[in-house]
């Protein structure tokens, strides 16, 4: 039959093309980009639903192509476009759906790098118009990361069973706060892959930069060696820089979570960059890693009750933190088994607290009481109010942080209540406007706001004696106990039943800002 | 061209206006990479350059091969998610 006599794949696609690419060929393709393949303006979509259709069958599927040598739309599947190409000896034709171009002569779609380009910024432009922003595109390399790969030969297989990136810890001395936390740390995928593609550009002349020292403890890690790592480095450079923890005694892993944060996103000064490439200075509008992937920002509305005017202030965070039932500040009942225990698929055994009731109580409206009355700017005096907490930028990275430890004036205690916990979490309910209008968000595209989570931070024992361990997730769906040094594979449901004191949840879908 | 095909050229062209296509592809995208369709459809490619040979293979020898098993795949209950949305789409249109 044809015999496939195809000509040698030049990355510059095939020579074919050249008899396209003269005079004004560049402009012409863009209109056509611009009209027919990915119409940003409602001009041009307009345009595009009355035209876009088949010569000569009138259908507007089967994956119509357009003649890039004329105007001339044939649908691909009934070859009328093949007809039209042998016809007039047009034999480049461009698909309307994907915008790929394709060559009669070599029957395959070529991929001209010149063309290429114009295809992909034109796609860009649409995207912009319609309010959609950057969309992933997959990596390609630059000569650089070429040439390191090439004098780099060394490759590692990641196959499902293999244990890179899991290592024990050393406990060096009621250290299990900062054990467990370093667990969670290297096992947040973002934070993973800024520091192994070496994205820290140190600016601290002294050796005491947390960010080179955590670069560095993902070296270990990653690494390949099985024997525990003694992490006496971190430990010393936490002590350095946040006075409060340091010493032997156990601390919290919460406390040192905040810490450790807090130093990082100092240290992380020569990352951060504005959109011009100018260093920022202000250090609340920071966007370095740390920011991107924990911060989030809470709205507080306080409402008056009298003349129901609203005083909105956002704050950033980076850590939920939750009250529990049977701790001094009341929980609101919920009801047990209703709606709420169903929505995120937590297990409600009989009665039990979910993390979705927690979240509801801390984001429903609580009345400030009239001994704490706030004074509204609409009534020009002190008035009740009601006062609402929901989020309005969700981080990447979602930290909630259980109240187990009561520090009160009476009692200090650690409520050890069961509250179960989801492998996936919507946030979509303790959200500040419920779908598409916030400013995070492009207006009419759906997003999926789901969250799944990946590490879970233990505590066992007293107040006054206890152990942290963590549970990590590997793999997409292999989790490992993290006790120090010992690491075992553990079940969803051992992760699950736990008790439960820091969860980690990571957004599913990211976009682009 | 019968009156099915009219109405569903009519459709498209209406949600080509409201920009609304777009985004139905967008979500559809979300939800075919969500349930798993698309590795599973990059791992039928897999095998069918494997078949025909990485220097041999076209375009549309993938087209042909996965397209049915493809249309099949996709689960009811995504087919289900879109037709909602697009019965939304063009009863919020109509009232304009």
């Amino acid at each position: 039959l044809i015999s496939k006599r195809k000509p040698q794949l030049l990355p510059a696609g095939c020579s074919h093309v050249n008899a396209y690419k003269v005079d004004n060929w560049r402009p012409n393709l863009r209109v056509i980009y611009q009209c027919f393949v990915w119409s940003g303006s409602a001009e041009t979509r307009r345009r595009k639903a009355k035209s876009c259709i088949c010569h000569m069958c009138g259908a507007h599927l089967n994956r119509l192509h357009s003649c890039l040598y004329c105007v001339f739309f044939g649908c691909f599947t009934k070859k009328h476009i093949h007809e039209h190409a042998k016809n007039k000896r047009h034999n480049l034709a461009i698909d309307l759906l994907y915008g790929g171009i394709y060559c009669f002569v070599c029957q395959d779609y070529i991929y001209d790098k010149d063309m290429e380009q114009i295809a992909k910024e034109e796609q860009r432009k649409a995207w912009k118009l319609q309010g959609v922003g950057e969309k992933y595109s997959t990596w390609e390399p630059t000569k650089r990361e070429l040439d390191l790969l090439r004098h780099n030969p060394k490759r590692r297989k990641m196959t499902t069973n293999c244990t890179i990136g899991l290592r024990g810890l050393i406990n060096l001395g009621n250290t299990c706060f900062m054990n467990c936390i370093v667990q969670a740390l290297t096992h947040t995928p973002l934070l993973r892959d800024f520091f192994l593609s070496d994205r820290h550009k140190c600016e601290m002349q002294s050796n005491s930069c947390l960010v080179c020292e955590m670069s560095q403890l993902f070296q270990e890690f990653y690494s390949g060696h099985r024997s525990p790592h003694i992490p006496f480095r971190l430990l010393h450079l936490v002590w350095t820089h946040a006075r409060h923890l340091a010493g032997y005694e156990q601390q919290d892993a919460h406390e040192f979570l905040i810490a450790a944060l807090d130093v990082l996103h100092r240290h992380c000064k020569g990352d951060t960059t504005n959109d011009n490439g100018k260093k920022a200075n202000n250090p609340n509008h920071c966007n370095c890693i740390i920011d991107q992937i924990f911060t989030g920002g809470l709205q507080s509305d306080v409402t008056c009750q009298v003349c129901h005017g609203v005083s909105t202030t956002i704050d950033p965070f980076w850590d939920i933190s939750l009250d529990l039932p049977g701790s001094s500040t009341p929980f609101w009942p919920l009801s047990p088994g209703g709606d709420g225990g169903t929505v995120n698929g937590e297990s409600h055994l009989s009665g039990a607290t979910t993390l979705t009731d927690c979240l509801r109580r801390f984001t429903r409206p609580e009345h400030l009481g009239s001994s704490a009355k706030i004074k509204c700017g609409g009534c020009h005096s002190y008035q009740e109010s009601t006062k609402q907490l929901t989020m309005k930028k969700l981080p990447i990275v979602a930290c909630f942080h259980l109240k187990r430890f009561e520090h009160s004036a009476k009692l200090r205690r650690k409520i050890t209540t069961y509250v179960s916990f989801p492998l996936e979490l919507d946030m979509t309910p303790f959200m500040a406007s419920r779908w598409a209008s916030t400013n995070y968000l492009p207006p009419g595209l759906y997003v999926l706001v789901r969250y799944a989570l990946f590490a879970v931070v233990n505590h066992q024992g007293t107040l006054e004696s206890g152990h942290y361990t963590s549970f990590i997730r590997q793999h997409k769906d292999q989790w490992f106990k993290c006790d120090d040094a010992i690491i075992t594979k553990a079940s969803i449901k051992d992760v699950l039943d736990s008790e439960g004191y820091l969860l980690f949840y990571h957004k599913q879908f990211l976009e682009y800002e | 061209m019968n009156k099915d095909s009219q109405m569903r050229a009519a459709i498209n062209q209406k949600l080509i206006e409201m920009g609304e296509r777009e985004r139905l592809k967008e979500l559809l995208r979300a939800k075919l990479v969500e349930c798993g369709w698309k590795d599973q459809m990059k791992a039928q490619c897999k095998d069918v350059i494997r078949e025909k040979g990485l220097e041999h293979v076209t375009v549309e020898d993938l087209v042909v091969e996965i397209t049915p098993k493809g249309r099949a795949l996709v689960p009811d209950s995504v087919k289900k998610e879109l037709l909602q949305r697009i019965r939304a789409s063009l009863a919020q249109h109509s009232t304009l």
